[in-house]
């Protein structure tokens, strides 16, 4: 079953829209959902032009697509744990927030907290990722726990922050302090870094581009050989600060200041 | 008269001990106080009744009307923003989060803007603080870090730290020792033993060089950590560690540069290091004279200390998100009452222009960069001069403002319960 | 004039003897009397198990220390949040939730009274303000003197009259109900990251030991005739052999109150450990309980913890501090000058720690093993042992071997060689359930004489009616019923006003705060005394005027006032 959404023209088109009804698994029993603008309830209808094509019993068979403008919908996949949402432009904050099962692809940027505290699952992210995306949430000392967020563009500050378990691969660069307070999981960077992985305990993080303002806290342990990438990494051990354990690798020596 | 023991309304400093001489109902001298006490007491100009825009200009309206007006903006909002709250007091702080509460809108304080990163830092590792006599009776080393006080909490040195005499610390200038952190040497810096200065940006990779020295592990430091040499790094760790009691202050030097919350959290961790080994203590400084006091007022009531949404219904905090400046910057609200701050003059720019789009109501005596921008200004009376009520100080002491002078001029918890009234009866409750 | 009757109501009424009785009760203008006219309203209890209102005699729930819990807790305000609907704000929080969530549970759960475990002087005002904010039970807070200079220095002078002087001054002041001491001397220590390891260690730079504060403290609350003993927080609590201290803490009281106990030693179960090391630890409820029933000067209270996750909150700073060594979780720490300390660390009781089954089995052994019921009352140290919203669960233990037993087949193997639950076959009545709960709360905290825990005619006529029918419900086997019996009652009565219905708050409310005034002699008065004056001015940060409490922050408070002999 594939579930149309269109967006449709709003008089207040920068008021948010919060949609965490927009999972497959509520499409089962039909598309009278509520979502919320600003401060105001609305019925998805008011706000979407819906279409659905066949019919499933399970949300595993169910295909959300998200089309016009998203940019400034929020929470669409949250606690998701089955089926798909395809988003073709942009989309929203907390895009599949404590999803544990299931896809999200968004063809275009996600703005901040993608796939923030989630447990399963797949988000692929074709364009770029906000800040703290596949990080945890104010206060709470574990972040995304399981399930794989690969982000093709670039991400901004504080990605992957308290990575617990599951893996992060960003194709990009990443901002300011990626991989801060990380601890377990798996975070690839293929591009460039800034002071990653700070206050790191535990986990594995990869950077294959540049490393800026290296910490000064992460203990040269030697170096490794990647065949799959065909390159060989320095290997730390850190964060020293936070009595971590965490491994860091980096294409080079990783400090551009030396 | 002579009025004693008043208290200065305008930084986190909160100092009680002012003498204020009041004559024909105006503050004439003001003994104790520092020059922005002073100013704050004396140089009070002032709106004599509420103005509302009308085409070109500004014409005087009655309070029941502005109180009207401001209601159906509210009402007639999606996404309102109540923003300011740090220059009144708690008891207008307070009507302001159920206002919030009533309408469904999002309300937000001066910490978005000054020490919110350092609230983000406390709810991650939490805060070994104290009040400030703790400081005063018994630091034998403080550290400034990213701030000025010289500057900004002119009184702070002499009332708790460097030049202030306690019980165990007799003579401060020889049982005291201060260093001052910084991207560039400051007024503060001169009164120093020991100034460290760190490149921009660099305060994270420094305190994590600290706690790495502190337990131990100063082999792996590097022998330059963003400017400072390890020699000198190495030498502030004995001194922290030697210390009988250790006492960081900081400000906006490291809430409001690269890395924010995360450069606190890092210094709040040094902190709780140092106390294993002796007793150590760390405290933002905070700016308006009761930005704290939203902090302790937002939280009782909801469980947040700023960047409140209760668009929902419930109370959501997602600083970054439901923060005030956030919120103007992507353009997300669509009505701003702002009370007792002035986002105009300190906000960045696309804020200021989105403020400019919307209808503003502002409540604040003073004529203030803001007033440009809004429809609606109406006058109260201010906490610590003309209205008395509570304030926190920056290390969470409640004191209570007194009000020195009669003006007759309504005080902001009497506008904002007349408005906060005036919303419900119109929502029929 | 307003009245209310109250049909057929099944009341357990402890201080008047009154036990299941099915009757009616008449309330005029908010207080019991002996009849009403006709036209009365009527509410029909319908045979429903009828207390008076519940009395928490030691729980953090406003205050510098309690918001600051909040402040730091994002997390924790993610749980238990509702909107704003009918009379009800929004609320936020489970384990230390917003003013208006606490106030609202012990609402709905038929709490009318709620003491504040420690309020710091320099920082009452902040209490008094989060009071107003909790506005559905009367409000009464425990003042903290474990780390206060003046005391210590009275104490050093063997002065009596002088520490009771200076108690006098501060409670006047602050508006404080009662004497608190918390890690006597231990806070003071702190203040240079040490502590104290027993009640004969002296207190750094003063001179004293705890053994010292606590007797002098002690002899000063009797001098000024105040209405609730010292309520005592004892040293070295959660460490493992902390028995000893508590024994020899007790050994320490005499019994001077033919009212009233002399001390009340609060949540006793952080404090009755054996063993040497965590590795070790075992229940020594048996001797806290041998000298408890030898000693009628003594009231405790439980201190029980339910599994889970909580937030520790305590003027304890030094022990806060050791457990962020312990757990590594956040940590905050809040010293107050001249006065106390405090600290917050957020814990997860978990059934997998023989630690914790151990603490959890000593809490129930406490209450169980101690004969007289008036003398072991019911409390978490709310939100530390748990939040308050498990007591209806701990009654359920309290009254059902079954269920304490299918608890303890859950839980870590070790705990039936560390501790004697499993062999304790004692199952509490309703009666005892009311008097662990009210009665010995009310008679404890001394405010049966204000009209609460009791329903004689003269009483503030507050009232819980839970929807269990004592006749039909054996708690023994039907424990679930009483658990949720006493989750939600059918109508909460507070002052002849109905403020709770079925789990809703169905009134703004309109508390009391309830504050002490010994009268002293003009020549003992501290204010007058020019060297206290000089000190206070010298060393406090605020100025000696700006220190007291005003009225306006109290403004339904009731003044309970006494004759010092001094």
């Amino acid at each position: 079953m594939r579930v149309i959404l269109e967006a449709k023209v709003r008089k207040k088109p920068f008021l948010p829209i919060e949609a965490e009804s927009i999972i497959p698994r509520n499409f089962l029993k039909g598309t009278d959902l509520a979502v919320y603008e600003g401060n105001k309830e609305r019925k998805l209808v008011d706000l979407f032009r819906i279409s659905v094509e066949g019919t499933a019993v399970t949300p595993e068979k169910i295909e959300v697509v998200l089309k016009g403008d998203t940019s400034r919908v929020k929470r669409i996949g949250e606690y998701m744990d089955a089926g798909k949402i395809t988003i073709s432009g942009d989309v929203g904050m907390h895009c599949g927030n404590f999803m544990s099962g299931g896809d999200i692809e968004i063809l275009g940027n996600a703005d901040a907290w993608l796939g923030r505290e989630m447990r399963g699952g797949y988000i692929l992210c074709h364009g770029n990722a906000g800040h703290y995306c596949a990080s945890g949430y104010r206060g709470e000392k574990t972040g995304m726990q399981g399930g794989r967020v690969e982000v093709l563009g670039n991400a901004g500050d504080y990605c992957a922050e308290y990575l617990t378990g599951g893996e992060v691969h960003i194709h990009g660069s990443c901002g300011d302090m990626a991989g801060v307070e990380m601890k377990g999981g798996q975070f690839i960077i293929d591009g460039d870094a800034t002071r990653p992985c700070g206050n790191m305990k535990d986990g594995t993080c990869m950077i294959f581009g540049t490393v800026r303002q290296m910490l000064p806290t992460f203990e040269r342990i030697g170096t490794k050989k990647l065949p799959d990438r065909k390159v060989t990494v320095t290997v730390y051990k850190g964060d020293v600060a936070n009595r971590g354990k965490g491994i860091m690798m980096v294409k080079g020596t990783g400090r551009s200041d030396e | 008269m002579l009025i004693k023991d008043v208290v200065c309304p305008f930084c986190g400093c909160l100092c009680d001990d002012l003498d204020v001489e009041v004559e024909n109902g105006r503050i004439i001298r003001v003994d104790n106080a520092c020059t922005l006490g002073s100013k704050t007491m004396v140089g009070d100009d002032r709106l004599k009744a509420p103005i509302r825009r009308d085409g070109k200009g500004w014409i005087e309206t009655t309070y029941d009307a502005a109180i009207e007006e401001a209601a159906q903006i509210l009402l007639d909002a999606d996404r309102p923003l109540l923003y300011g709250w740090s220059r009144t007091h708690g008891e207008a702080q307070g009507i302001g989060v159920h206002l919030a509460e009533l309408i469904g809108g999002v309300v937000d304080n001066t910490s978005t803007v000054c020490h919110g990163p350092s609230i983000l830092a406390i709810q991650e590792v939490g805060h070994p603080g104290c009040t400030l006599g703790q400081v005063k009776n018994r630091a034998d080393l403080i550290i400034y870090w990213g701030c000025n006080p010289i500057d900004a909490h002119p009184r702070h040195m002499s009332r708790y730290t460097t030049y202030a005499t306690g019980f165990f610390v007799k003579d401060a200038h020889r049982d005291r020792k201060v260093i001052v952190v910084d991207t560039r040497r400051n007024e503060s810096a001169d009164v120093a033993t020991e100034f460290v200065q760190v490149e921009p940006g660099g305060d994270y990779a420094v305190l994590s060089a600290l706690r790495a020295i502190v337990r131990g592990r100063g082999d792996v430091v590097p022998p330059s950590v963003s400017g400072v040499s390890r020699e000198q790094l190495v030498r502030v760790a004995e001194m922290c560690k030697n210390a009988k009691f250790g006492a960081i202050f900081f400000g906006l030097g490291l809430t409001m540069t690269a890395g924010k919350n995360k450069n606190v959290r890092n210094a709040i961790e040094l902190t709780d290091e140092l106390n294993r080994h002796t007793k150590f203590i760390i405290s933002p400084m905070r700016g308006h004279g009761n930005v704290y006091g939203t902090n302790e007022v937002f939280t009782w009531i909801t469980g947040y200390p700023y960047a409140v949404d209760f668009s929902r219904g419930i109370a959501f905090y997602n600083p970054g998100e439901t923060t005030a400046i956030d919120i103007l910057r992507r353009g997300e609200c669509d009505a701003c009452l702002v009370v007792a701050s002035d986002p105009a003059a300190h906000f960045p720019k696309p804020c200021v222009e989105h403020l400019a789009r919307i209808p503003v109501v502002q409540i604040d005596p003073h004529p203030n960069a803001t007033t440009h921008i809004c429809r609606l200004q109406i006058p109260g009376s201010v906490a610590g001069i003309d209205a008395a009520g509570t304030a926190y100080r920056m290390d969470g002491v409640p004191i209570r403002l007194k009000a020195i002078i009669e003006t007759g001029v309504p005080n902001d918890t009497e506008i904002l319960q007349r408005l906060y009234n005036r919303v419900r009866e119109a929502k029929g409750e | 004039m307003t009245e209310l009757l109250i049909r057929n109501a099944c009341v357990f009424d402890p201080l008047n003897g009154i036990r299941g009785d099915v009757m009616d009760i008449a309330i005029r203008d908010g207080r019991i009397v002996e009849s009403v006219q006709n036209n009365a309203d009527v509410i029909d209890a319908s045979g429903f198990l009828t207390l008076p209102g519940g009395i928490d005699s030691h729980s953090h729930v406003c205050g510098t220390k309690v918001n600051f819990g909040r402040y730091m807790s994002p997390e924790d305000m993610r749980a238990g949040r509702t909107a704003r609907r009918g009379k009800m704000h929004v609320t936020s929080g489970y384990y230390v939730p917003t003013t208006y969530g606490n106030s609202y549970r012990y609402s709905t759960m038929g709490y009318t009274t709620v003491l504040e475990g420690a309020m710091a002087p320099l920082e009452a005002r902040h209490t008094h303000e989060e009071f107003n904010a909790t506005p559905l039970q009367d409000m009464l807070a425990n003042t903290l003197f474990d780390g206060n200079w003046s005391i210590m220095e009275a104490v050093h002078a063997q002065d009596v009259k002088r520490a009771a002087a200076i108690v006098a001054w501060t409670l006047s002041s602050v508006r404080g109900f009662a004497i608190k001491l918390t890690n006597p001397g231990g806070t003071e220590a702190w203040g240079w990251g040490g502590d104290l390891t027993g009640i004969r260690d002296p207190v750094p730079n003063f001179n004293v030991t705890p053994a010292e504060i606590i007797t002098t403290m002690i002899e000063a609350n009797e001098l000024l005739h105040l209405p609730h003993s010292v309520h005592l927080h004892c040293n070295n609590l959660g460490k493992p052999g902390n028995y000893a201290t508590t024994l020899e803490t007790f050994g320490l009281v005499p019994d001077l109150n033919k009212n009233r106990q002399t001390l009340y030693a609060t949540h006793v179960q952080f404090h009755a450990y054996g063993g040497s090391t965590w590795r070790d630890i075992c229940s020594k409820a048996d001797e806290i309980t041998k000298s408890v029933n030898a000693k009628p000067q003594i009231v405790m209270d439980m201190g029980q913890i339910m599994f889970g996750r909580t937030m520790t909150m305590t003027a304890d700073g030094p022990m806060e501090f050791n457990l962020y060594c312990l757990h590594h979780n956040k940590w905050s720490n809040h010293d107050v000058e001249l006065e106390t300390g405090s600290g917050i660390i957020p814990v997860l009781y978990s059934k997998k720690s023989l630690v914790n089954c151990v603490m959890w089995a000593i809490g129930l052994e406490l209450a169980l093993l101690t004969k007289n019921p008036y003398q072991c009352l019911l409390a978490t140290d709310n939100p530390n042992g748990a939040p308050f919203v498990k007591y209806p669960e701990i009654i359920g233990l309290l009254m059902s071997k079954r269920y304490r037993d299918e608890e303890c087949a859950t839980l870590h193997d070790g705990i039936d060689q560390r501790t004697s639950i499993s062999s304790i076959d004692r199952e509490m009545d309703w009666n005892e359930i009311a008097i662990i709960t009210r009665a010995g709360q009310a008679r404890a905290l001394g405010i049966a004489a204000q009209g609460k825990g009791h329903l004689a005619p003269g009483a503030e006529a507050d009232l819980a009616i839970y929807p269990i029918r004592c006749d039909d419900v054996d708690p023994a086997t039907e424990y679930r019923k009483v658990v949720e019996g006493f989750q939600k009652t059918r109508f909460t009565i507070k002052r002849g006003r109905v403020v709770a219905r079925d789990g809703d708050v169905i009134v703004d409310g309109a508390n009391t705060t309830f504050w002490v005034n010994p009268t002293i002699p003009d020549e003992h008065n501290v204010a007058n005394d020019p060297e206290f004056v000089k000190k206070f001015e010298e060393y406090y940060t605020v100025r000696m005027s700006n220190y007291p409490v005003q009225d306006v922050y109290l403004p339904r408070g009731r003044c309970i006032k006494t004759e010092a002999d001094i």
